[in-house]
């Protein structure tokens, strides 16, 4: 259905470049743009649409990993790339290093498609400027077993409750783990801790340790332990957890508790090596209509920032609930108290 | 990359032509360069990258290039780090004498059998490093979990009334797990060390009234111990640098090294003090290695 829509906009968008080509032929023929980006974000029906539209040639660069867009993009202060998909807690690095540049939104007529809980994303902007464009969303939700919650658990406090000792699991990630505790002891500002606020949440999570069954490394892995039994709450990874964990068969259940939840935006934002500034807004403009969104969600299972209804669909409308992440005031100290707390034995 | 083209170019006209002699001298040159010197450059280029990042320094999440000692003293400095450093060691000694004392049984068992069979077997024993390595934790993962083959067979016997999580995410869980992954890498070697036994010195001892026993502990284990023992520091030096098995199957007791180095890449971004950390876990390989050198020396010598 989606994809025949983006066929029909890919032949007017041809036709419309065969009548560009015969007045402007010379610029078309040299435009290339270079994304770097996940797997899922740059997917043909919207390239070829974008191509077809522009006149341009899409090359596109996956990337496994953050380090690897990192050292990519420092290798050439940015020159090697126009555009590039990262999640918000990179965009403090990003602009102290000076590897992107200021988004001009009047240049992105459809950034008035973003749904409100997208519009002003701190974490994004820096000396008043915006820095990117949000583009897909999830978060770092609570998934529970409903043969044994008939009730969603209302607090992020079920992972400290005697009662589910060893059946728990929660995934091995520092700054996940301490800003969700963060957020369970309601502190203001879970992403500039105090030394006192360290040390809490420090005792908080060795409290934890003892319900933990274990600390999983990946998705999947938490599926595989989650479904061989004996579990039943999971601190996870994101929304994609839950239909995979119903396709083994478990009848599981998803919830933001009332505490809030993480939540992370995958955004577009314009290398400072951009060859071509004009060409890199089109395709964030691009990226923004509507039909992208719908795809995004539809077949990633996560969030996207213009089509409500299609994030309806698959029961991401929580966006609001979400406490969205920042660079943390330092990663280095967050890794060492989240490594103590693994290397110390409990009981 | 130089290299690489080098020996292209150099290996061309060296099947079409008809070169003088310091031509193809050089020609020769150039293509020895290429086999030992990518291969060298391979390795030691990365090695040396780290060992060179290791005296740098992150500061604001950027790296200083500077020469300091900061991570290396951090290491020493901050008990996490050495903690782990010191329980990783423990746990792949106590995997290397679990390889040493099944291992050694195993392959002497083997060794004992005369004829096909003995091969056959020593094939059977160490077919399992034919397998995948993360196919394997899952595989003991299935047969350790909660809803796993051990629990079922228990259950079904009567032993047990409902399915236990005492075998599953605990330190002996990795224990049993690395064993059993690592058992063939010891059983191989232990089997060489027999095999080299001369079976003279064997009839020599009968002949001299030994009982199979007092063979077996003045003979067989003397000339065989040696061996053993590399194979079971090779063993040590794998179980060392392994922290996916600890992960997977060790719940909230698996922590090792491996992940702790692990943990200052991504998005710590805090490559220096990773590298610095990795260096102190590659010296303390490159020492068990010159153990095991050491013992082979001296075996071979007698």
């Amino acid at each position: 259905m989606h994809r025949r829509d983006f066929m029909t906009g890919a032949a007017a968008g041809l036709a419309g470049l065969l009548v560009a080509a015969a007045t402007v032929p010379a610029m078309a023929a040299a435009k290339e743009l270079r994304v770097l980006t996940w797997e899922g974000y740059a997917d043909e029906p919207w390239v070829k649409a974008f191509e077809a539209r522009t006149g341009a040639k899409v090359k596109i660069t996956y990337t496994g990993s953050v380090d690897e867009i990192f050292a990519k993009m420092t290798a050439s202060k940015g020159e090697d790339f126009d555009v590039i998909a990262i999640e918000t807690s990179s965009y403090k690095r990003l602009t102290q290093e000076k590897l992107i540049q200021p988004v001009d939104l009047s240049k992105i007529p459809n950034a008035a498609n973003l749904l409100p809980a997208f519009r002003d994303v701190s974490a994004i902007m820096f000396d008043d400027k915006p820095y990117a464009v949000p583009f897909a969303w999830g978060s770092i939700p609570l998934i529970y077993d409903k043969a044994v919650f008939a009730q969603p658990p209302a607090s992020w406090n079920v992972l400290w409750d005697e009662q589910y000792k060893g059946r728990i699991i929660a995934m091995d990630d520092a700054n996940n783990a301490i800003v969700t505790t963060a957020l369970l002891l309601g502190y203001k500002d879970p992403f500039n801790l105090t030394d006192a606020q360290f040390a809490e949440i420090k005792a908080k999570l060795l409290d934890q340790k003892r319900f933990v069954s274990t600390y999983y490394a990946g998705f999947d892995d938490g599926v595989s332990i989650f479904a061989q039994g004996g579990v039943d709450l999971m601190m996870s990874m994101g929304e994609p957890q839950a239909p995979m964990l119903r396709k083994k068969g478990v009848d599981v259940g998803l919830t933001i508790p009332q505490e809030g939840a993480i939540g992370w935006i995958d955004c577009w934002a314009i290398s400072a090596g951009a060859r071509d500034p004009e060409l890199a807004h089109a395709w964030i403009d691009a990226m923004l209509e509507k039909q992208v969104g719908t795809y995004i969600s539809e077949k990633t299972g996560y969030g996207n920032t213009t089509n409500a209804e299609a994030n309806a669909a698959i029961g991401l409308t929580y966006a609001d609930k979400l406490v969205f992440l920042q660079a943390p005031e330092s990663f280095a100290r967050r890794i060492d108290l989240w490594n103590e707390i693994k290397a110390t034995p409990v009981e | 990359m130089t290299d690489l083209s080098l020996a292209t170019s150099g290996a061309g006209p060296m099947i079409t032509g008809t070169p003088s002699p310091r031509r193809r001298q050089a020609r020769r040159i150039v293509l020895r360069l290429a086999v030992y010197g990518l291969p060298a450059l391979l390795i030691l280029v990365p090695l040396a990258t780290f060992l060179v990042y290791s005296f740098w320094i992150t500061v604001d999440g950027q790296v200083v290039q500077t020469f300091t000692l900061a991570n290396y003293i951090d290491f020493l400095a901050k008990p996490v780090y050495r903690g782990v450093f010191v329980g990783t060691l423990w746990l792949a000694s106590i995997v290397a004498v679990t390889s040493l004392i099944f291992g050694y049984i195993i392959a002497y068992l083997v060794w004992r059998l005369e004829g096909r069979l003995r091969y056959l077997l020593l094939l059977l024993s160490v077919i399992p490093l034919a397998m995948n390595y993360i196919v394997k934790i899952y595989a003991m993962r299935s047969i350790l979990g909660y809803n796993g083959f051990l629990n079922w067979l228990l259950v079904t016997v009567g032993l047990l009334e409902a399915p236990s999580k005492q075998f599953i995410f605990n330190q002996t869980a990795v224990m049993i797990t690395m064993a059993v992954i690592y058992l063939p890498y010891a059983i191989l070697p232990i089997f060489l060390s027999l095999e080299r036994i001369s079976p003279s010195l064997m009839a020599a001892s009968a002949d001299l009234g030994g009982r199979p026993g007092q063979t077996f502990r003045n003979v067989v284990l003397p000339l065989s111990l040696p061996g053993s023992i590399v194979g079971a520091l090779f063993v040590m030096v794998l179980a060392l640098g392994d922290y996916l098995t600890p992960q997977m199957v060790g719940g909230n007791q698996g922590f090792t090294f491996g992940r702790a180095i692990w943990s200052q890449f991504g998005m710590a971004f805090n490559w220096p003090f990773g590298a610095a950390l990795a260096v102190v876990l590659l010296l303390s390989v490159v020492l068990i290695i010159l153990a095991a050198a050491v013992i082979s020396r001296h075996a071979r010598v007698k």
